[in-house]
């Protein structure tokens, strides 16, 4: 179900420290060890943050070697990403409107009351 | 990107200066009948609008496309304070006002149940600058969590991915 795995793609946003994975991920696989370095974090967290990421779907983690390289999956973020996007464009377009549509109030008088 | 600073933080937020008084711009805003006149993007009318204007209190709006689609919207006054800040939910409805999933319009996946829109007007020298944050508002106990963090960066993120792809 679509819903439930946007869900846990907010969850996992909501975090700052794991944003920051993702962003530092967007440039290229890393094992946990580089990524606990610049958030001065013990392993065991950056794990914990790893699993949530991992559960949502925004990481998959390499099965052969031993540190088990993160890598950023795209697809669940870009779902989510897209409302923003078509609510930019909703507002945008209102906005016109509204800007035509106060000219038109102000014409016909109807601004004159001042507040 | 529409803003700058940290774009780790960011969510959907839309500016615009209105050349109009601040109380114009805030009833054009909240009264029914001038709702209907901009609401939605060119060429959608709003056959139906009405708005119980107090804090709890519900609107139910529903505009048609151009080619006749009908999308109902519904949602609750969080926050009202004239004529400078308006805080709604904003959520897709059927036509006695329940909130349906946004899939059932054709919409997402990308679409969170219930959005929290912010509204703030601000007057300089006669015009008014609006500024309006969208958020969204994952269903569920970790809502309050979320509600403040998850929308920051989302853009940004994407913009990323779109570049490392």
């Amino acid at each position: 179900m679509a819903s439930k795995t946007l869900d846990s793609t907010f969850a996992a946003l909501a975090d700052p420290t794991r944003r920051e994975i993702l962003v530092r991920l967007a440039s290229g696989e890393a094992s946990v060890k580089e990524l606990a370095e610049p958030f001065q974090m013990s392993l065991p967290g950056v794990s914990k943050h790893l699993k949530v990421l991992e559960r949502a779907g925004l990481i998959s983690r390499g099965r052969v070697a031993q540190s088990r390289p993160c890598r950023l999956e795209a697809r669940p973020l870009k779902e989510a990403a897209d409302w923003v996007e078509r609510y930019r464009r909703f507002w945008e377009d209102s906005f016109d409107r509204l800007d035509d549509y106060l000219q038109e109030m102000q014409r016909e008088g109807e601004g004159g009351d001042g507040r | 990107m529409a803003t700058g600073g940290d774009p780790l933080h960011e969510e959907l937020v839309v500016t615009r200066v209105f050349d109009a008084p601040r109380g114009l711009v805030f009833r054009a805003w909240t009264e029914p009948e001038r709702v209907r006149r901009w609401w939605g993007p060119e060429g959608f009318t709003m056959p139906y609008c009405d708005i119980d204007l107090r804090p709890g209190g519900i609107f139910l709006r529903c505009m048609r496309s151009p080619g006749g689609q009908e999308f109902w919207v519904t949602g609750v006054f969080r926050e009202i304070v004239a004529p400078e800040r308006l805080v709604f939910t904003d959520s897709f409805a059927d036509a006695e006002g329940n909130v349906v999933p946004p899939a059932r319009y054709g919409v997402g996946p990308g679409m969170p149940l219930e959005r929290l829109v912010t509204v703030t007007f601000e007057e300089h020298a006669g015009s008014t600058k609006v500024t309006l944050r969208h958020a969204g508002l994952p269903s569920g106990a970790d809502r309050d969590l979320v509600r403040h963090g998850w929308a920051s960066g989302l853009e940004s993120l994407a913009g990323y991915l779109a570049e490392a792809a």
